[in-house]
């Protein structure tokens, strides 16, 4: 296994050196996509609480970096800023909200989405309705990244902290901790689980990897605006942990790149000569809706438990 | 000025009845199923889609009516793939068929505005000029409120429906057909969802993703009631929608959001402080 | 009148029923008794048509119906309306013949059934399964959480329907007292499975089974 993990590593961080502009970016979302999922995953697999609302975090770590880096602080200050934000914004908001459960929590994190969107678009010093641009690009100690693939490899490196703490986590008595409040809350508790406190950090941290994949991307595009992060996103990262496998961190991964490749394969599909202009978007819709529809009743613990089930027996 | 107050008060009203009959869509199925339907929005997006496009062949009353009928089958339709999974699992369901929803109505409809013609011209209202229209809404919406309050507690499958929404196990024991009863529900959501589109689009224009502020608001009404009780649904979507008209009035229309949501999340914490419940087996 | 052969039922990999086999004939009175988790409410949800068989089979002759554990009334409605429910599958919606038998349920017809006492709630429960003219009564943990006065109220009309108009009766019960005074016939059911059967004086006078469930004293007759 530890074999696998380490080709698949090497592979990936290799693969940037060969892929063009269009892969690269591809490749740089697909990673992106993935560190959210990841958190997305734990929280609704781990800590049993769904989340429509994880954009936000998203939003929150790619402005926060944005809009320090404008007004000059360094960029890597900046970056590291962004999930440091998002974390602290989830925790505040957590306090009140993560003592809703099930359908509750899923009106909250949209309602704080839908929120969050309409105050970024009224603020001037969040560049309002249009947005943030000119966002200088990431450096760090003196070596600017100014091109795609270096944004590519920040991903990597990104994707590959969110795994290495995520592992952590979920290996640790926490973590096992966390387990347990996913199967029954009562029992946890009666065992001396602090369920408050762990599904409060399974939210942070799930907000501080999206914010740090969000930090990320505001340095690759260089401009942000409200429109990037509307709630479909949010539906996108659940379709994603949905799909890969709700509580690995394998489901995460693989979901997040399954997803991405595929509407990008929509995407291409929808723009070809003859189709309509709105055939991309249909496309991706009718294609979201029916995964999680199709995952959710025939799929029920997503692809990766499913394979890996397939293999023990 | 009296004349603004009247006026945003009838505006707000409209546009509450509105998310009143959302909400009541959502307590129909949830008090049944325990499903919370999150394409609640998406019965209201059709309905109001087909109207626009059934009212340039039908007349009035028959191409609104024809709309609601279909949001009706699309619930229907809903509730078929809802209920064969736990309540959980049925939340992601509905939430999948919503987007999917997004295709076929970009797909039918394109992904601009539309709107149609509701009931013409202005009433003065203590020296405010106020769309007729609004008073259609309202003129409609209490009547259905009270017919859903005779059909729940007076008529044989009203009582049915709330026996299986009181106590699912006993009603299974006694051989009412609760999943059947279920798809009723879900068929008489589709029908509120509907409805609520249809009144509602000529006087704000709807779009394919319009279903979102429409379920959110619509949940916020029917929370007060804790998603079980209609009557402060109605209660609860008519104070949302007033609050609203009259903060787009006397302050910034754009905090309109902010402030339902706001007061939403509000309510909803304050609940589960008052009564906090466990959950097992989360999906 | 009920007739089950080897019964399995269960639930995910744990077996709630393991080989049962027991019957009611016609207008007879049969006791189940056993601790609580044998299995007993597996068996009446089986009856029912709650749960399905996994193996073995399950017959019933003209028509059952079900008394739940715990009451289980519709809350929410009149007690006129949770009887006319219960006639419901059946189109049965003359509360007359059941207000005959139960005369309390005529005078409690409009109070809402969340608000009347366990009692009277138990005999809202057995009165809506008669809505459906039954053959045969399957009745789960009737004394239960009842006042011994309460029960033996229920117990008289019970004795009565099966005198009067032959009604089988099948009493599921932890108190195995109650049971063995009221039914001529019993079966114990223990851990998903039938450990002892036969006349209801036999067994109330077998030694383990007093002591198990009987209070720990034979009862001295001889």
């Amino acid at each position: 296994m530890k074999l696998l993990l380490l080709a698949l590593a090497a592979g990936t961080l290799a693969l940037p050196a060969f892929l063009d502009t269009e892969q690269l970016s591809i490749y740089i979302l697909a990673g992106l996509a993935a560190m959210v999922t990841v958190g997305l995953s734990l929280l609704m697999g781990h800590a049993g609480q769904i989340s429509l609302g994880q954009a936000s975090f998203y939003a929150i770590g790619a402005y926060t970096a944005g809009i320090l880096t404008v007004h000059g602080v360094p960029p890597i200050l900046g970056l590291l800023a962004a999930p440091v934000l998002a974390a602290g914004f989830a925790a505040i908001v957590g306090v009140g909200v993560l003592r809703l459960r099930g359908h509750y929590l899923a009106f909250a994190t949209l309602a704080m989405q839908l929120i969050l969107l309409s105050v970024l678009a009224q603020s001037d010093w969040a560049g309002g309705a249009i947005g943030l641009q000119g966002i200088p690009r990431m450096s760090v100690g003196g070596f600017e990244l100014d091109e795609d693939s270096h944004y590519a490899y920040l991903t990597w490196a990104g994707l590959a902290i969110v795994l290495v703490v995520a592992h952590n986590l979920v290996k640790s008595r926490p973590g096992r901790g966390l387990r347990a409040l996913a199967t029954s809350e009562v029992a946890a508790a009666a065992s001396g689980v602090p369920v408050g406190r762990y599904r409060l950090a399974v939210f942070a941290l799930s907000a501080a990897f999206a914010g740090l994949a969000g930090g990320i991307y505001a340095f690759y595009l260089g401009y942000l605006g409200p429109g990037s992060f509307p709630v479909l996103l949010s539906v996108e990262y659940v379709v994603m942990a949905v799909v890969g496998g709700l509580g690995t961190l394998a489901g995460g991964v693989v979901g997040a790149v399954a997803i991405t490749l595929l509407v990008q394969a929509l995407n291409d599909l929808g723009t070809q000569p003859g189709m309509p202009s709105y055939a991309p978007s249909v496309l991706s819709y009718a294609v979201y809706g029916l995964l999680l529809v199709i995952v959710v009743l025939f799929l029920p613990r997503g692809i990766v438990p499913a394979l890996t089930r397939k293999e023990r027996t | 000025m009296l004349s603004d107050l009247a006026g945003y008060l009838v505006t707000g009203l409209g546009t509450g009845c509105g998310y009143a009959l959302i909400g009541s869509g959502l307590v129909a199925v949830y008090r049944v199923t325990r499903v919370v339907n999150f394409a609640q929005g998406a019965f209201a997006v059709v309905g109001a889609m087909c109207a626009s496009s059934f009212l340039s062949v039908l007349p009035h009353g028959i191409g609104e009516l024809a709309a609601v009928a279909v949001a009706a089958v699309v619930g229907l339709l809903v509730g078929l793939l809802a209920t064969t999974t736990t309540p959980q699992s049925a939340l992601i369901v509905t939430l999948g068929l919503a987007v999917f929803a997004y295709a076929v109505e970009v797909l039918v409809w394109g992904d601009q505005p539309r709107s149609f013609a509701g009931l013409p011209g202005a009433v003065s209202i203590v020296d405010t000029r106020v769309q007729a229209h609004y008073l259609l809404i309202i003129g409609v919406t209490l009547p259905v409120f009270a017919a859903m309050a005779m059909f729940f507690t007076r008529t044989d499958t009203g009582k049915a429906l709330t026996a299986c929404a009181s106590n699912p196990y006993a009603a299974r024991v006694i051989g009412i057909d609760v999943r059947r009863m279920g798809l009723l529900a879900f068929t008489i959501g589709g029908a509120l969802g509907g409805l609520a589109g249809v009144l509602v689009t000529p006087v704000q224009q709807v779009t394919f993703d319009s279903d979102v502020t429409l379920i959110v608001n619509g949940f916020a009404a029917a929370i007060l009631g804790g998603l079980t009780r209609p009557a402060v649904t109605l209660v609860g979507g008519l104070l949302l929608g007033v609050t609203q008209a009259l903060v787009a009035g006397y302050g910034n229309a754009a905090h309109q959001t902010e402030i339902a949501l706001g007061l939403m999340i509000a309510v909803m914490i304050w609940r589960a402080i008052r009564r906090p419940e466990t959950q097992e087996a989360p999906a | 009148m009920i007739e089950v052969k080897d019964l399995v039922v269960r639930y995910g990999p744990a077996t709630a029923l393991d080989e049962v086999s027991l019957h009611v004939d016609d207008g007879e009175m049969v006791a189940l008794i056993g601790p609580n988790g044998a299995g007993k409410s597996t068996l009446v949800n089986t009856l029912s048509g709650i749960l399905k068989p996994a193996a073995g089979s399950v017959s019933v002759r003209g028509r059952l119906a079900h008394v739940p554990e715990g009451r289980q009334v519709f809350g929410d409605l009149t007690v006129e309306d949770n009887l006319r429910l219960g006639g419901r599958r059946y189109r049965q919606r003359d509360t007359g013949p059941v207000h005959a038998i139960l005369p309390r349920l005529a005078e409690l017809r409009h109070r809402r059934a969340g608000t009347l006492s366990g009692g009277e709630q138990q005999m809202v429960a057995v009165g809506r399964a008669l809505m459906s003219r039954p053959d045969v009564l399957a009745i789960d943990e009737l004394s239960l959480g009842l006042a011994p006065l309460v029960v033996a109220d229920l117990v008289t009309h019970l004795r009565e329907l099966n005198e009067q108009q032959g009604l089988a009766v099948l009493l599921i019960e932890q108190n195995a007292r109650l049971a063995l005074d009221l039914c001529a016939r019993a079966y114990v059911l223990e851990a998903g499975r039938i450990v002892a059967e036969g006349p209801s004086d036999e067994l109330a006078r077998d030694d383990r089974l007093a002591a198990a469930y009987l209070g720990g004293v034979v009862a001295d007759a001889e």
